[in-house]
């Protein structure tokens, strides 16, 4: 994390700020394992009905399952519905 | 989601169909754009299936040149499209508004007359007298005042108390309520005979005024005369016509005859069926298929399937269902004594609805008798009551 980042960090802490709007991190929602909204994304990587890539500011969000289906995309959302299984970061 | 998928609904959307080899870049290049995508679904490696506005449409197109893809239309969906589709058929718009304005018109009149709480003014009276005054199957409803009608039915029968009419639909429900009888009564200055109301045997005459013709243990039956108004006497040349009055006390017989079995016979059902079809036309019945019922005891139900109810009216054409239960039959003989105070409870309860309150129970007896598996029970209740009735005499 760089240093301007670390004071960013800081400051929502010590405000109580939301940390996904200052930061501008991804929010992610679940709904048991049927929905998935992912708030402030950057655009899609990969989509296929058993795999969806998303790229975000953390690096790539990746959602595992089976049957997936894009509920529908804009800018600040994505909305997934289907069967998921797996949720994880990675660079 | 509905007021979405309505809201989608009325703007028009087409699902396109998107083939191509970079479809991730094609849907964030849509993003980029603000043109809404929802429901993407991928169809297979190549292909994707989408849902989109119809001015993102347009948008679509020219980005699907610079993404590599081509885009097709697989179906249009939505108000517009169904606008356009319908404006090209002007006579179908036409007929839908002609069938709706006939529909409007065929309910406003009334199809059906029907009248409930008549025992002694008959149906077809009733029927009759409303028709006079104007409601009748094919009045129009908004027409005919209710208030009105039911006014002048109450003046056209006599025997109606009240009346209530109400309209439900194409539906008219006449409710009456008839007027108590009254017994007629007769002036007191108007010359009359006493006669019998029931048959019995005479068992008191008490003639208040006029001559009586009947004594203690005389029969008489309904419509004799028991104390004449009519005073003949040897020393008047005239006769002398006076109102007589007063009580004559009869024994009369109630009786009645009830039978019970005294073997039940149960039917249990042994699970196997067997279904008969029967069509209906008309009074023609129809079997359709069944063939004989292979069971030797069995219990018969019956639904009647109409391809449509119109109201109280029977569509000629029906379909019968019979469905043949096998059963087991099993005799179980009742206990007579039981049966024996049943048929007796049942009996004076049958009697004493009869019987008038002031009359006095002389005496009452029940005899049984068996024949085969029936058991019959015949109660004669004895009474002592008065069984004139005052009737003019004409002149």
């Amino acid at each position: 994390m760089k240093k301007a980042e670390k004071i960013k960090k800081n400051i929502a802490d010590a405000l109580e700020l939301p940390q996904d709007i200052v930061l501008d991190l991804p929010k992610i929602t679940m709904i048991g394992n049927l929905q998935l909204y992912v708030e402030n994304h950057k655009g899609i990587i990969e989509y296929s009905t058993n795999q969806i890539r998303i790229y975000t500011k953390l690096g790539i969000l990746r959602v595992l399952g089976k049957n997936l289906l894009l509920k529908n995309i804009v800018v600040e959302e994505i909305v997934i519905t289907g069967e998921i299984k797996q949720v994880e970061f990675y660079d | 989601m509905l007021i979405l998928r309505l809201w989608n609904y009325i703007r028009g959307y087409v699902i396109i169909k998107i083939e191509g080899l970079s479809l991730e870049k094609f849907i964030n290049a849509c993003v980029q754009k603000d043109i809404y995508l929802w429901e993407i679904k991928r169809i297979n490696y190549t292909t994707l299936e989408a849902k989109v506005g119809i001015k993102g449409f347009r948008v679509v197109k020219r980005l699907s040149r610079k993404c590599g893809c081509r885009v097709s239309i697989s179906r249009k969906n939505g108000y517009p499209f169904w606008a356009h589709k319908v404006k090209k058929r002007k006579m179908l718009l036409i007929g839908a508004f002609f069938s709706c304005i006939l529909l409007m018109i065929a309910s406003s009149f009334i199809y059906s007359v029907d009248v409930v709480g008549n025992e002694r003014v008959s149906k077809e009276e009733i029927i009759a007298a409303l028709e006079e005054i104007g409601l009748k199957a094919g009045a129009n409803k908004y027409l005919v005042d209710i208030r009105e009608i039911e006014n002048r039915l109450l003046i056209e029968l006599h025997e109606l108390e009240w009346v209530g009419v109400e309209l439900s639909g194409i539906y008219a429900r006449v409710e009456v309520v008839e007027k108590v009888p009254v017994p007629e009564r007769v002036e007191k200055d108007i010359p009359c005979d006493i006669v019998s109301v029931k048959n019995g045997v005479i068992e008191k005459v008490i003639a208040r005024s006029g001559d009586a013709v009947v004594e203690k243990g005389d029969i008489v039956s309904k419509g004799d005369l028991l104390v004449t108004g009519v005073i003949q006497r040897d020393n008047i040349p005239n006769p002398l016509y006076v109102h007589s009055y007063g009580e004559v006390y009869a024994k009369t017989y109630y009786e009645t005859t009830k039978s019970m079995t005294t073997v039940d016979v149960r039917q249990e059902k042994t699970g196997e069926v067997k279904k008969r079809y029967m069509l209906r036309i008309g009074s023609m019945e129809l079997s359709i298929g069944g063939g004989e019922i292979p069971f030797e005891n069995y219990v018969i139900e019956k639904s009647v399937k109409s391809p449509f109810f119109w109201r109280n009216k029977d569509f000629p054409v029906e379909i019968i269902v019979e469905t043949y239960f096998e059963a087991n039959e099993t005799h179980i003989n009742l206990d007579i004594e039981e049966l024996k105070k049943k048929l007796h409870s049942d009996s004076v309860a049958e009697l004493m609805a009869e019987i008038p309150s002031e009359a006095e129970i002389l005496n009452s007896t029940i005899d049984f008798y068996q024949v085969d598996d029936i058991i019959y029970g015949n109660m004669i209740i004895e009474v002592l009551e008065d069984i004139g009735e005052q009737r003019k005499i004409d002149l």
